[in-house]
């Protein structure tokens, strides 16, 4: 098991706690070591408690786990939220000259730096943090060169007085504690020569998405999917892209229906509430043939639920959502790695397909940043295949005997040709009812029946000619299969090493197809008990896979508003184990 | 693609033969549409015609061009997004008073203020056709229907006033019948540089026997006769716009300076035209991530 640190730094939120994580996160990546990041925060912008985690180690890690060595501590609660997660031995870093006065728990080392002053001593109280994360680094034994490596990143645009005020900030923080306290937390920071980017799952998906050739986004604000759109803006210009805010969520997805139509590969990416405006135009999508993806970052709901906190939720709707029956793909990540390669999968499902591909993605992924080898990005494997658009010399073959374009010709394979604006002879509308294969409207029951069964041909098409596989960790002949899907991953895969240590084999399958899906029904025949574990409370993929098995499983279903934890789940794993299926 | 001179508007015509009642103001509404369009330079294969639900949204069946017909009231964002992604194509967005200003209102406002360079034809006809006589949010206040019996007893929605309020840079109107005065409006929505937004009497001879071909005919007041307006003064479009008491034809305003979105944005390239891979440099949008 990886040899791991947990730091965490914890305030109000406006109190910059965001930032400060962000830089010490950086700076262990500089330093070739791996790190995994997870946030806490409520959903306001001032006042509340707010902290950022981070878990580093030289080995590669992509869960979170239920303990804390350091904290930085701006004020008391960010103690008591903790106190289940520190431990004997735990460090914590406040300022004892602030107003409130620390109860630290007799068992563990308090810090106390004067946090204020010695950031007024480097040039102003706004870098009390930037002293705390030199603070850190001295109880860690971690080289502040890294630090000072991450303050030039994120305070170069500003000037290089401001970044030589941070780097003191910094060093008086560090010279503090080296004089002041002697302690002995056996963590040493080691560093590798690895060079490492960070990323979250939201900023994968965005870069994705440009990868893919997505040159139109339109979206509407909403938690956690606006990181999406943020991230396209200002780079997607690069690309002879257009990013447009959109009034609501109604227009968001039209307006990248009309920018699909028009040829442009185009997204549009939401979370609860607007998810469920949207679907409307689900149909509208799939009976037009636009290919169209439709990202939806899970957040908790129902309603407005809460929007800062994960939740499996909507799968139910991604998979069914909207009146009528939708030829569809639900296609889900499983690491922040995979939100960047199935991102362009999707757009080449969607092209391929003529049909709406949902990426379903969660808030704990898309908050999450992570290290990676720049080459798990490695942007010459990107493929981009447009399916059946057609050109100039190939229009011919699919005109009527007047001349008129086919563009819902009712192929073998369900999918048409697909001519865009402005190509001659191409020229032909489609329609949101019932039509034939030129698009017009029709009620006559024969070309009903024939383009209902045209459209869900290409589902069954995608099925024969593209790999619905899954991704397998842990013991590959044991009794126990656990199933899981999105975020959950991480969790599951670093739970093998706890469940191995207790002598408990599992086999662990992560899906990232959810429709069409990979045929479980071998695995869990094969298997003496099954567990689908996912991140709401009802087991909505935990019915999908009973529907298809027809047989019962076991669920571990967690609906907190907090992610699976690696240990936390081992545990849970243990003990329904051990339990009846229910009948 | 054809060159302008051998485009005539019959090219814009589709085989599907209209299904409107006999005498709907529809008829007149899309034959001005498609002569517009053949005079404007335009033809089917560079042309992109959004239409909404109702009597009116089925316009797009009836023409012949590249064309989307979705769900109701979201013709705007449809046409904006064809618009982004394809500047070079001609694009119009067509449907109902209730399509617009009721369901589709909100992006009424929103697409009038972003002032995307295609035009916006309405028919409006006082009334929901479609769904059989109900009343529309531009019927009369003691208009009534089958859901309004004593008349809806609420101020009707002055189209014209909320694109005004909203920033348009170009508002007109114009009669169905009155032939070759709506061609000529409707090509000058398309000349527009930005967003032209015509409001075409479009009577309902089924359901609505007070807006009709008569009334209209009677009460209209062509604003190409009055010398006094000024159709690049603010006020003066104010002043028709708000004049309660008559019913005008004519361009009300249009705004010498306005420049369209695609100017004020940088949004020129063709969208629909991508690499066979990542971007060459696209290795340094993961640098970033150092
Ligand atoms: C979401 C939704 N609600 C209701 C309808 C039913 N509907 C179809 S057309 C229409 C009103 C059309 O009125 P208008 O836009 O004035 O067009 P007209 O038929 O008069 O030309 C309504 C309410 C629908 N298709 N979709
Ligand atoms: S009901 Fe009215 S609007 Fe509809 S086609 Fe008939 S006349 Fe035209």
């Amino acid at each position: 098991m990886a040899e791991d640190l947990n730091w965490a730094v914890g305030g109000e939120a406006g109190d910059g706690i965001d930032s400060t994580g962000k830089i010490f996160a950086q700076a262990l990546s500089r330093a070739g070591r791996h790190v995994f990041t997870s946030k806490d925060f409520a959903s306001r912008i001032r006042g509340g408690y707010t902290a950022y985690k981070i878990r580093t180690s030289v080995d590669n890690i992509q869960s979170v786990v239920d303990r804390l060595d350091i904290l930085v501590a701006l004020t008391q609660r960010t103690i008591d939220e903790n106190l289940d997660e520190l431990h004997e031995g735990s460090a914590i870093i406040y300022d004892g000259e602030r107003s409130w006065e620390a109860d630290i728990p007799e068992e563990m080392s308090g810090v106390d730096v004067p946090l204020k002053s010695l950031a007024e001593d480097a040039g102003g109280a706004i870098m009390r943090n930037i002293v705390a994360l030199g603070a850190a680094c001295e109880i860690t034994g971690f080289d502040v060169e890294y630090l000072d490596e991450a303050l030039e990143k994120r305070f170069g645009g500003k000037g290089s007085k401001i970044v030589e005020n941070n780097k003191e900030a910094a060093r008086l923080g560090q010279e503090y504690v080296e004089e002041n306290y002697d302690l002995d937390l056996d963590s040493d920071l080691e560093t590798t020569d690895n060079d490492y980017v960070l990323l979250n799952g939201n900023e994968a998906i965005g870069m994705g998405a440009i990868a893919a050739g997505c040159r139109f986004y339109a979206g509407y604000p909403i938690t956690p999917a606006t990181s999406i759109m943020e991230y396209l803006t200002g780079r997607i210009e690069e690309y002879g892209g257009h990013v447009v805010q959109a009034e609501d969520e109604l227009s968001a997805i039209n307006m990248a229906l009309g920018g699909a139509r028009a040829g442009a590969r185009a997204m549009t990416a939401t979370s609860g509430a607007g998810i469920d405006l949207m679907t409307e135009t689900f149909g509208l999508v799939a009976t037009s043939e636009t290919p169209l993806v439709i990202t939806d970052v899970q957040r908790s709901g129902p309603s407005t639920g809460m929007p800062t906190k994960q939740e499996q939720g909507d799968l139910n709707m991604t998979l069914y959502g909207g009146h009528g029956e939708i030829p569809r793909f639900v296609v889900t990540p499983t690491s922040i790695d995979e939100c960047f390669w199935k991102t362009i999968e999707a757009f080449n499902l969607a092209e391929k397909y003529q049909t709406p591909v949902f990426l379903v993605s969660d808030l704990a992924m898309s908050v999450t940043e992570q290290t990676f080898e720049p080459d798990t990005f490695d942007m010459d494997a990107v493929e981009i295949d447009r399916g059946k658009l057609v050109d100039e010399d190939e229009v011919e073959e699919w005109l009527d005997s007047q001349g008129r374009f086919r563009a819902h010709a009712n192929t073998e394979d369900g999918v048409s040709p697909r001519a865009i604006p402005g190509m001659t002879d191409g020229a032909h509308m489609s329609t949101g009812l019932e039509h034939n294969e030129l698009g017009r409207r029709t009620e006559e029951q024969d070309v009903r029946v024939q383009q209902v069964d045209k459209r869900n041909r290409k589902v069954e098409t995608a099925k024969e000619q593209e790999e619905w596989d899954y991704r397998e960790f842990g013991d590959e002949d044991a009794d126990n299969l656990i199933i899981s899907w999105g975020s959950n991953e991480g969790a599951l895969v670093e739970a093998l090493d706890y469940l191995e240590d207790d002598g408990v084999d599992v086999r662990v399958i992560s899906v990232p197809y959810i429709f069409p899906r990979p045929d479980l029904s071998d695995e869990i025949a094969a298997a003496e008990e099954t567990i689908v574990v996912e991140c709401n409370a009802t087991g909505q993929f935990a019915d999908v896979i009973e529907h298809d098995v027809l047989e019962r499983v076991k669920r571990i279903n967690k609906y907190t508003g907090v992610r699976f934890k690696a240990d936390e789940l081992a545990e849970e794993i243990t003990e329904k184990l051990s339990q009846e299926v229910p009948a | 693609m054809s060159s302008q001179s051998d485009v005539r508007f019959t090219d814009f015509k589709s085989d599907k033969q209209p299904t409107w009642c006999p005498g709907c103001g529809d008829f007149g509404t899309m034959n001005g549409m498609m002569k517009a369009l053949a005079e404007t330079g335009n033809d089917p294969d560079n042309t992109f015609v959004v239409a909404g639900i109702g009597c009116s949204g089925k316009i797009g069946t009836y023409m012949h061009s590249y064309a989307l017909h979705g769900v109701h009231g979201r013709a705007l964002p449809v046409a904006t997004g064809v618009k982004m992604a394809r500047p070079d194509i001609e694009v119009m967005a067509a449907g109902g008073d209730g399509d617009g200003y009721s369901i589709g209102a909100g992006h009424f406002v929103h697409a009038v203020r972003r002032n995307v360079d295609m035009s916006y034809v309405v028919m409006d006809n006082r009334i929901y056709g479609l769904t059989k006589g109900q009343a529309s949010p531009t019927s009369r206040s003691d208009f009534e229907t089958s859901t309004t019996p004593e008349g809806p007893q609420q101020p009707p929605v002055n189209p014209l006033a909320l694109a005004l309020a909203s920033g348009a840079t170009f508002i007109a109107q114009s009669f169905a019948s009155d032939a070759l005065r709506h061609q000529e409006i409707i090509q000058e929505a398309i000349e527009h540089d930005g967003f032209g937004f015509v409001n075409v009497f479009s009577p309902c001879v089924t359901f609505n026997d007070v807006d009709t071909y008569d009334y209209f005919r009677d009460s209209l007041v062509d604003l190409k006769e009055d010398e006094d307006h000024d159709r690049h003064d603010y006020e003066d479009a104010k002043e028709v716009i708000l004049d309660g008491d008559k019913e005008f034809q004519g361009v009300m305003y249009q705004d010498e300076n306005s420049v369209p979105y695609h100017e004020q944005h940088g949004v020129t390239e063709d969208m629909s035209d991508i690499p066979d891979g990542a971007p060459e440099d696209a290795m340094d949008l993961v640098r970033e991530f150092y």
